[in-house]
């Protein structure tokens, strides 16, 4: 180890996203193939959500038409395909990052607002997207990649719709990322 | 009305199907011992091997933990005893052919030696953390002025003048004590799962792990933190060979041992046990920690993290399981 140097990346390097994009339709071959479904990404949240309602509050879950179904499996409600897809995406992002030189603890924000800011504003959008995810059932992986995959009217109604209104209300909020 | 007296023998409460009498405590309690273990054993290996001031967090800074692990520890094994007030009664005798024996006389020596290994190197510890919290300097300032009583100064400073041997008790210890941590279960021969002789070392080889991996992340020098990261995924390697090795045991035994198996392959902890244990703690974090030594920037807390989140995960596994398997039919 001696002669170690520490190899220096370009850390702001990504990948071309048109590459990227076609690779993430052979991952959507390649979710089919292997276990049958599509990819998603809420899904998987819904069912931590849903263990954690069963676990700590049955009473309430078993009464309740949303929670009922996951009271009634024999297994935990965790063990669904999504939940390990969505571990893999975790696992495969932190090794791609390491392998990009790019693995470091930070909170990515715009120049003007602070972290504190960033964080407040990411947690409120993802928990407003976790709502729409839930009202149009699916969110951009679930209910659009892979419903476009299979030709699914709602699937290419869903994509434009999320980025339709993403378009829109970019202007609203534009001064968080200028 | 008629009644009905069955008399059996296989219907006693949590302890017949299934064991149903350790909880969160004591695989908390086979975590901390063997990170303590293996705290104690890096910092007496390398003092012993007179590599005290290049490795400074392993043999200096990281023991200051071991002391307060064991506590968190003993306060679980506390927790889980039936009548807290009378574990005392294990101090009056000692037996050889008992698990619990060895483990309460081995954690009574270390835990004072743990203490004292430290506060020998209180000089050192202070100028470590010079810049750092105010609350932590008051602390360090306290426990300085209290060994700089003049009552207590001579008993540090006799300690200090016999660190070597003070090392060699430590080390020894700290083998029986991570080996402990297994033998206790699998001292059970009435649980095919936890009655093999290979959670003995299966634990200790864990438990140094997670040792290398807290050091490797208190570490402030690169080169101490690579010498960690090597023996980790050496410790890592050994680990995964224990578990095949487990496993093939088990499988080349009776049925009842199959069956014990069969809970991680395929039955309820095969997803948890293999994902969680086996990929998230054990291969994730040695690819991490190889790609750190081929040159690559990875922020060791990742690495650490992982596997100390492996360690626990295993133990709570090993010990849910365990209580799960059994003989009778």
């Amino acid at each position: 180890m001696k002669n170690l140097k520490h190899r220096h990346t370009d850390p702001n390097k990504y990948m071309n996203p048109y590459v990227a994009g076609v690779l993430l339709g052979f991952v959507i071959i390649a979710a089919f193939f292997f276990s049958g479904e599509g990819l998603g990404g809420s899904g998987a949240f819904k069912d931590i959500v849903k263990t954690t309602v069963v676990t700590v509050a049955p009473d309430y879950a078993a009464d309740t038409h949303y929670f009922k179904s996951a009271t009634e499996l024999a297994h935990s409600p965790l063990k669904t395909w999504l939940v390990f897809e969505v571990l893999g995406i975790l696992l495969g992002g932190i090794i791609s990052g390491a392998f990009a030189g790019r693995l470091k603890l930070k909170v990515e924000h715009a120049p003007n607002i602070t972290s504190k800011k960033r964080i407040v504003y990411a947690v409120l959008g993802g928990a407003l997207f976790g709502i729409g995810s839930q009202l149009g059932r699916g969110c951009t992986s679930g209910a659009g990649l892979s419903g476009m995959a299979v030709m699914s009217v709602s699937g290419f109604v869903a994509v434009a719709a999320i980025f339709g209104s993403g378009y829109l209300f970019a202007w609203f909020f534009r001064k968080l990322w200028i | 009305m008629t009644e009905e007296i069955i008399t059996s023998g296989r219907n006693i409460p949590f302890i017949d199907p299934v064991l149903h009498i350790w909880h969160w405590q004591i695989p908390l309690y086979l975590f901390v011992g063997g990170l303590a273990a293996a705290l104690v054993f890096f910092s007496a290996y390398f003092y012993i091997r007179g590599r005290g001031d290049e490795l400074k967090t392993s043999v200096q800074i990281a023991p200051i933990l071991a002391p307060v692990v064991i506590v968190l520890g003993l306060i679980a094994l506390l927790l889980d005893l039936r009548h807290p007030a009378y574990f005392w009664q294990l101090y009056t005798t000692i037996r050889f052919d008992s698990p619990m024996s060895w483990g309460a006389w081995t954690l009574g020596i270390i835990m004072p030696l743990s203490v004292i290994w430290p506060l020998t190197y209180m000089k050192e510890i202070k100028e470590y953390y010079k810049d750092s919290h105010k609350l932590a300097l008051w602390l360090i300032d306290l426990v300085d002025t209290v060994i700089s009583m003049a009552f207590i100064k001579p008993i540090i400073d006799w300690f200090i003048k016999n660190r070597y041997a003070l090392a060699w008790v430590n080390i020894i210890l700290a083998v029986i004590l991570g080996v402990y941590t297994g033998i206790l279960l699998s001292a059970f021969n009435a649980r095919p799962l936890w009655n093999t002789s290979i959670l003995g070392p299966l634990f200790l080889v864990s438990g140094l792990s997670t040792g290398a991996a807290t050091i490797m992340w208190m570490s402030r020098s690169v080169k101490e933190r690579l010498i960690f990261s090597r023996i980790d995924l050496l410790l890592i390697a050994v680990e995964v060979f224990f578990i095949i090795h487990l496993f093939m045991g088990f499988l080349a035994s009776g049925s009842v041992q199959i069956e014990a198996a069969e809970l991680f392959l395929g039955g309820e902890f095969t997803a948890i046990f293999w994902i969680g244990v086996v990929l998230i703690g054990l291969l994730i974090p040695a690819m991490l920690e190889t790609m750190e030594l081929f040159g690559y920037h990875i922020p060791i807390s990742i690495p650490a993290l992982l596997i100390l989140i492996g360690g626990i995960l295993f133990r709570f596994i090993m010990v849910d399981a365990g209580q799960l398997t059994r003989y009778l039919y």
